[in-house]
């Protein structure tokens, strides 16, 4: 084993202990804001020092995350921001530097209870995309690999804590009981905000334990394209499933498949319109989210036999529901303008210089100009036109979809010159 | 018409719109609520807040206002949306929208572009949304910038003591002196001094304190919104003639192309495409077996025609060389080529046969044929080759006569009119075809008859075929309003910075009697200003919560 092959073995450990670490702070912050008297010692003192150290557990994942970067960065000989699994895990840190940053400056550890989960479910998106170290393409061979990526992440990582601030806002201010509930619709839309988010964690829960399984499933399907010279060719084209196959690619036949639960074929085959590439595997990939995360929605609605928003609202009771308002917009104040940098301006300069245009309606482009436009509106909203509380709250969390979109969504379900940056 | 009556109680003339007074801050509208204040602009007169708008007036109305701001953001965001659906128009080089869309994505790809999404970003009504958002950010900043500059460089120090206690921030307490007492003064001077120390300007009048701080920031978004219409105009000044130039051209190793509407012309000397070494890869990705470029790389080297322009054979002069790659393009005085494909194109350039005498078995020669410009004659030894014809791409029409099918060197043919040893004094017709298999199926020496066995034209060996092995396709462009882009995107940028990045806060304070009426006010960020001022008071000895500041209200 050389010395590179040694240093970027480590390097995924670093990533690990990171992961691990950021749990544990986790686990600490939500302590914190229990209010328990403990050891003697009154609630606020409690919840000081839990905070604390969620805070230092949060520092010192953080520098194992940083060690991850640096370690990967010297082992592939360039920046680890040129593919998915990369980008992601670097988002993740981002998110969590995001929160260090407006923690030191509000010092509210509910922050961490919402904010750090929102980067370690990103760190944990992260490891379903293919994570070896891959030779850097011509086309990402420029310096501005470093500094636009990076700065467009960072930008992004703020908007996350807003939209993790924006959440424990509406966990807080949401009424379920009382003379005078939240109208339902208000109730059920956050309610569908955590199912959305069980969603994503069951996601990755079930691409994990399946590839952790060793499960595997393959289709192959022939496509026509034209070549250069614009002949058509007849190519055959895999589909390596890693979920048992539900649904199989439209047109395609099947190489093998493990059996899975007495199941031996797909029940079906996706309409004959989703010919994107790989769009078969998607929407299998979709529909065991949704199976999942549906599963684990309704065990914690059983057990809790009440919405789960019901659940969060008396724990966040005793926070300032202003204080949490101010939070979150401070930190997408903190973040446009990065973002606008980053994922914007720097876009442009590299555009212009790899491409030869400095815009050109890329699907990323247009959705990164989206989610710009979006936190426009929201500004204008409330600096101009005093949206505040919930109402900058729902627009928070909507916005970070967007981002989610931008950056996952686009790359996923629409083809553009990004991506090569995709799976 | 119901006669405002806009004069304030301190003798200030405010004019119509006015919401708190210029001069003392009174609250002129729901003066009997304690709400805390609407501050926007300070409570000064709009002119989109005329009495009598004009047609004009109602135009600029229409666009000072921020929520109609919002809706044409939101519309331009949604639009911008629809766009991504399926690849836009622009994406494909060569392709018929009318048949591929309904081909490639069945019916709703046949709605999207009847619908015209498939240009959506270049369509009228797309455009006119950004111009309106162009014309409202004008609008709207000159409707607000004017009034909140005059409201800001006119402050009073002492304000009426309404306005101050409806600021959404401050305090209302008894103090153990009056305003009267040297002690008031004292107090006032000592909170001042440390106000100072917190990067305050502080001004006070007698018992009545204002301190503010970060003024300019306030500018931040008017300087944002001049970036932004920079930016917008530099957009709009692309579409001068001559401004902003666009294509994809190919070029063939070894051949000078001219740029269209320039006097440059364009060689490739040579194309490399180079692959990762598996020992370049990680282990992981090499078990994948996939290969990955590493460079692609044009030699290239710019030319100015001085003379002949229009001929065949222009007089060139090299004015720079450089390699271009992905992500270095070339830049010579703004016109800009890009490294953005290529194909293996094995082509004839040029070669150096001999005049073979078959009889004899000598050569000589060897005489040079450039397959894009040949010379007219040619002396080899006792030879001499008159040039009668020359096909690039040689062929037969319907009529069975030879005809040339591109102007590419596909299939060079050459008939030379030949003089030299037996052979008549007139000469003799001789058709050379320089590619192997051009010569087998359009069967030269079938055509040369007798003369093929007594003279031929050929090469030692390869080394004496100049060959291009690829064409690198590169994308020409020149853009004189990217520095305009550039300079709005800065301004744009420092505007950003200084609106979010700092806080314009200002705090009003005044004694009545013994009573202490503190308000302040910032446009963002109260949980700070709140800080601010608990820190403050507690350093002077009057320890209070930041949170005891805050009096509510979402106005501001």
């Amino acid at each position: 084993m050389s010395f590179i092959d040694k240093i970027s073995s480590a390097s995924s450990s670093y990533l690990l202990v990171a992961f691990l670490l950021y749990c544990l702070a986790f686990i600490l912050f939500v302590v914190s804001i229990t209010g328990k008297r403990m050891g003697g010692k009154s609630p606020e003192a409690v919840s000081r020092r839990f905070g604390s150290a969620g805070f230092i557990m949060t520092v010192v994942g953080f520098a194992a995350h940083l060690l991850f970067f640096f370690t990967r960065w010297y082992a592939s000989g360039h920046i680890p921001t040129s593919n998915m699994y990369e980008f992601m895990t670097f988002l993740g840190m981002m998110i969590i530097l995001a929160f260090i940053i407006v923690y030191l400056i509000y010092r509210l550890p509910v922050l961490g209870v919402f904010a750090l989960p929102v980067g370690f479910i990103v760190l944990a998106y992260a490891s379903v995309f293919p994570s070896e170290m891959q030779p850097l393409i011509p086309a990402l061979q420029s310096y501005w690999l470093k500094i636009h990526v990076t700065t467009a992440a960072a930008g992004e990582a703020f908007f996350g804590v807003g939209f993790a601030a924006g959440l424990m806002h509406l966990a807080r201010t949401i009424r379920y009981k009382g003379d005078n509930p939240s109208p339902v619709w208000e109730r059920r839309a956050f309610e569908w905000t955590i199912v959305f988010i069980l969603l994503i964690v069951a996601f990755i829960g079930s691409v994990f334990s399946f590839n952790a399984a060793g499960y595997k499933a393959t289709f192959v399907k022939e496509v026509t394209v034209s070549d250069t010279a614009g002949q058509p060719q007849v190519l055959k084209q895999d589909e390596t499933y890693v979920l048992p196959p539900i649904v199989q690619p439209s047109g395609s036949q099947m190489v093998e498949m493990k059996p899975f639960l007495g199941m031996t074929k797909p029940l079906f085959e996706a309409p004959s319109w989703m010919e994107g590439k790989n769009a078969g595997r998607q929407l299998n990939t979709v529909i065991w989210s949704v199976i999942f995360g549906a599963l684990l929605y309704g065990i914690l609605r059983l057990l809790a036999r009440k919405p789960l928003g019901a659940v969060l609202n008396p724990a966040v009771q005793g926070l300032d529901p202003e204080d949490l308002d101010e939070v979150g917009y401070r930190a997408i104040a903190i973040g446009y303008p990065i973002f606008t940098l980053g994922a914007l301006i720097f876009a442009m300069i590299w555009a212009h210089e790899a491409w030869g245009r400095f815009w050109g309606w890329d699907p990323k482009e247009v959705w990164a100009f989206i989610t710009w436009l979006f936190y426009a509106v929201y500004l204008h909203l409330r600096l101009s036109r005093g949206w505040q509380g919930k109402k900058s709250s729902w627009l928070s969390v909507i916005g970070f979809i967007v981002v989610m979109f931008t950056l996952i969504g686009v790359n996923l379900l629409i083809a553009g010159l990004h991506s090569y940056a995709g799976v | 018409m119901i006669f405002e009556n806009t004069k304030c109680e301190c003798g200030h003339q405010n004019p119509v719109g006015t919401v708190l007074c210029e001069s003392c801050g009174k609250p002129l509208e729901n003066t009997e609520s304690s709400e805390p204040l609407e501050m926007r602009y300070d409570g000064a007169a709009r002119r989109s807040q005329k009495a009598n708008p004009s047609l004009l007036d109602k135009v600029w109305n229409f666009f000072s206002s921020v929520k109609i701001a919002v809706y044409l953001i939101f519309f331009t965001l949604l639009a911008s949306s629809l766009g991504t659906i399926f690849p836009q128009e622009s994406t494909f080089l060569n392709m018929d929208p009318s048949t591929f869309y309904k081909a490639e994505y069945g019916t709703l790809g046949e709605i999207y572009y009847k619908l015209g999404l498939s240009h959506t970003y270049e369509s009228w009504w797309f455009i006119l949304l950004l111009f309106m958002i162009g014309t409202s950010l004008v609008i709207c900043s000159l409707d607000r910038v004017l009034p909140l500059y005059k409201a800001l460089s006119k402050q009073q120090i002492r304000k009426h003591l309404s306005f101050i206690n409806r600021q959404r921030a401050g305090l209302i307490q008894t103090m153990p002196f009056s305003e009267e007492d040297g002690e008031a003064q004292e107090w006032v001077n000592k909170l001042g001094k440390q106000l100072r120390k917190q990067r305050f300007r502080v001004h006070t009048e007698g018992a009545a304190l204002l301190a503010e701080k970060n003024r300019f920031s306030r500018w931040g978004p008017y300087i944002l919104h001049i970036g932004l219409i920079i930016f917008l105009l530099a957009v709009v000044m692309r579409s001068i003639p001559g401004w902003h130039m666009d294509k994809h051209m190919g070029f063939l190793e070894g051949v000078p192309v001219k740029i269209p509407d320039t006097s440059y012309y364009l060689k490739n000397e040579q194309f490399t495409v180079d692959y990762y070494k598996p020992e370049e890869m990680s282990e992981e990705f090499r078990e994948k077996n996939r290969s990955v470029a590493k460079l692609y790389e044009t030699q290239a080297v710019l030319y100015r025609c001085t003379d002949r322009c229009d001929d065949d054979d222009p007089v060139l002069e090299e004015v720079h060389r450089q390699k271009i790659e992905v992500n270095k393009p070339l830049d010579y005085k703004g016109l800009l080529a890009y490294q953005f494909d290529f194909q293996e194109t094995p082509t004839i350039l040029s070669m150096d046969p001999k005049v073979r005498n078959l009889k004899t078995g000598e050569a000589f020669g060897p005489i040079h044929l450039n397959m894009n410009n040949p010379a007219q004659s040619y002396d080899a030894g006792p030879y001499h080759l008159e040039l009668k014809g020359y096909f690039k791409d040689f062929g037969m029409d319907d009529k069975g006569q030879p005809i040339t099918q591109s102007n590419s060197p596909n299939a060079p043919a050459f008939i030379f009119q030949v003089t030299g040893p037996d052979l008549p004094a007139q000469g003799s017709v001789f058709m050379y075809f320089p590619r192997q298999i051009d010569q087998q199926n359009f069967r030269q020496d079938a055509i040369n008859g007798e003369l093929a066995k007594t003279l031929a034209i050929s090469v030692d060996s390869m080394d004496d075929v100049q060959i291009a092995a690829y064409t690198s396709y590169l994308n020409i462009r020149m853009d004189r309003a990217m520095p305009f882009i550039w300079v709005g995107s800065a301004i744009g940028m420092i505007g950003l910075v200084m609106t979010f990045y700092w806080q314009h806060r200002r705090i009003w304070l005044r004694l009545d009697g013994r009573e202490l009426s503190l308000g302040a006010h910032t446009n963002k960020n109260w949980y700070g200003l709140r800080r601010e001022i608990a820190t403050s008071l507690t350093k002077i000895g009057m320890p209070i919560e930041q949170k005891a500041l805050d009096k509510g209200g979402t106005n501001g």
